[in-house]
């Protein structure tokens, strides 16, 4: 089981992943914008973050970027979120697990499985 | 100074606002759930990005997920994916608002609109907002703030809220704020309209009252109130008038030379008679340089080109060849507005001179306010003349035949003067077991008309009205005296 930061801004998402991720045993932590997010890193370190990709204040691109060029953070597995197609928010940002909006409750699982694949 | 203005994008829309929004100004729209505010916040968003340089922020507070929101405006055609995200942006401020309270909404607000040169805003589900305030006085501060942000940024902003509506427009933030719309839904008998009113809109005129929309493929599709729209007639040349020939011999002579033109005609009588027959030859007399068009509630082009052929009318010719457009409009469901625009824009566009309009009644029918038909039609006509269009209405009358009483006895016409220069009157009248059609002129404005009954026939090639009034003399004194006469007399 790992611990995974949810970063979303829209009401209800991020509760609805937490809950599903909780339920299947992992930890959960929660952030409504990438800077909330780079203030939850300081605290505590997931080993998974799923990063919506249109948030207020930094958005989806500018966090996966400052956390990627970070050497104390760049091990941290990532994956985007979006209702916008996959090829529109990764571009830039490389081949990273992503997660289509509206989703289903496996595609949830799918995302985070295929994400912490492969982990020590 | 003139403040500049940023346009909906939305004909209809900008029509009533009489250019559109202010920039930088902060507008309330009001509707119930399922009103259309948020199809009109996002037609907003990417008409405003197709159109100018701009930045469009779609903020939500409590409303539909986004990707929600996306798949259902996914399939309407103002719909771009190419501008998401770098000339539209989606965020939610609802956990904002939650965890940091108004003034935190603000600060986000002008974050994004700051850090993405954001040109327009539309802020969904300000009700939320309003429920986190306190006080009215910390709401009204908010509006404030919001109004600030615009200002100093040139940003327009469209708060939607689902409130309700009954304190339009006196509750105070809609005092402050540069506009207030309202949308709703109306429901006449089983049939129900969508209706958009503008309450209020700083800096200029604007149609006021209650206007029509519907919800398309196409997103909001609004239709101003026709008769606010053309108040006042799009100015033309005022070309001196001439004589349009209607092509049926007879009737042009009794009308002292033809009709007047540019000018309406209304052709009242019963069903048979030979209305939609006078609109064939009227229409058979356009030219490539005079072109026409028969719009009809009842016959599709189908039957109306065989009925033309089968009279021998160059009609049949001109609506293979377009010099004649044809629009079939069932009245079987319609908005008056969306058809007399249609109307007038083809009208327009193909530089109608002769139209053929059968009938009134369809906009009767199609009304759901059928008090609201003389005024529109009074609007239509008068632009109609500006435009240089003569035109000729059919009115259906009931089968009051003529048997033993005046011929003109049970004809309503009230009202039809303000629509109609020139108003011909078809009638029946019954003799033992024989009908005979009748036809007069009640009114020709600035013409010299035979003030007699006519007879005429439905032959093989059309209308034939007979030379003089002897035939008709004929048929009323054998009704008043009970004697048949012989045909022809």
């Amino acid at each position: 089981m790992a611990v995974v930061l949810v970063v979303d801004d829209e009401f209800g998402i991020a509760e609805l992943i937490q809950a599903i991720l909780e339920d299947e045993g992992h930890r959960v932590l929660t952030a409504i914008h990438g800077r909330a997010a780079l203030a939850r890193l300081s605290q505590d370190e997931p080993e998974l973050i799923l990063i919506d990709f249109m948030m207020p204040v930094m958005d989806g691109a500018a966090l996966f970027r400052t956390i990627a060029n970070d050497p104390k953070l760049k091990h941290i597995r990532l994956a985007m979120m979006s209702s916008l197609p996959r090829e529109t928010v990764l571009k830039g940002l490389g081949d990273v697990p992503f997660l289509r909006k509206p989703f289903r409750y496996k595609d949830v699982l799918a995302v985070v499985e295929e994400a912490l694949d492969g982990r020590k | 100074m003139a403040l500049e203005t940023v346009r909906s994008g939305i004909g209809g829309l900008d029509a009533i606002l009489q250019g559109g929004f202010l920039n930088g100004g902060v507008y309330i729209v009001q509707g119930e759930p399922g009103a259309g505010k948020t199809i009109l916040g996002n037609q907003l968003c990417y008409n405003h990005v197709a159109q100018t340089e701009g930045f469009a922020l779609y903020v939500t507070l409590l409303a539909e997920s986004h990707a929600r929101m996306m798949a259902h405006i996914g399939a309407m055609s103002f719909f771009d994916p190419e501008a998401v995200p770098d000339r539209v942006y989606y965020v939610s401020a609802f956990r904002v608002l939650e965890e940091e309270g108004l003034k935190g909404l603000v600060t986000l607000l002008r974050r994004e609109v700051q850090n993405r040169n954001v040109s327009l805003v539309v802020l969904d589900g300000l009700v939320a907002a309003e429920e986190t305030a306190g006080t009215p006085r910390e709401f009204k501060k908010f509006i404030h703030e919001v109004q600030t942000v615009a200002a100093v940024s040139a940003s327009t902003m469209f708060l939607l809220t689902s409130a309700s509506a009954s304190n339009i427009p006196v509750a105070a933030e809609q005092t402050m704020v540069d506009g207030v719309i309202e949308m709703r839904l109306r429901l006449y008998g089983r049939r129900s309209e969508r209706e958009i009113i503008v309450h209020k809109r700083r800096g200029g005129p604007f149609l006021e009252g209650r206007h029509s929309f519907l919800i398309t493929g196409d997103g909001l599709c609004v239709f101003p109130r026709t008769e606010a729209l053309l108040a006042r007639p799009t100015p033309g040349d005022r070309a001196p008038a001439f004589r349009v020939m209607t092509g049926v011999a007879g009737l042009d002579d009794m009308l002292g030379g033809g009709l007047i033109g540019p000018s309406p005609m209304m052709v009242v009588g019963p069903p048979g008679i030979g209305k939609t027959t006078l609109g064939i030859h009227f229409l058979g007399g356009c030219s490539a340089k005079e072109p026409g068009l028969f719009f009809s509630f009842y016959e599709t082009k189908d039957a109306i080109s065989r009925q033309a052929r089968q009279l021998g009318s160059p009609l049949a010719k001109w609506l293979e060849t377009g010099v004649v457009d044809y629009v079939w409009q069932p009245t079987t469901d319609g908005l008056i507005d969306d058809v007399a625009a249609r109307l007038l824009d083809i009208v327009r566009r193909k530089g109608i001179k002769r139209l053929f309009l059968d009938g009134v009644d369809g906009f009767v029918e199609l009304a759901v306010e059928p008090e609201r038909v003389k005024p529109l039609f009074t609007a239509i006509t008068n632009e109609l003349r500006a435009l240089g269009v003569t035109v000729i209405y059919t009115h259906e009358d009931d089968v009051c035949v003529t048997g033993g009483v005046l011929p003109l006895t049970g004809t309503h016409l009230r009202g039809a003067s303000g629509i109609a220069e020139t108003i011909i009157l078809m009638r029946y009248a019954e003799l033992r077991s024989e009908l005979h059609r009748f036809v007069s002129v009640l009114k020709a404005r600035n013409s010299h008309i035979a003030r007699t009954l006519r007879r005429f026939e439905m032959t093989d090639r059309g209308i034939v009205v007979e030379p003089d009034n002897a035939g008709a003399e004929g048929v009323l004194e054998a009704l008043q005296s009970g004697f048949q006469p012989q045909r022809g007399d």
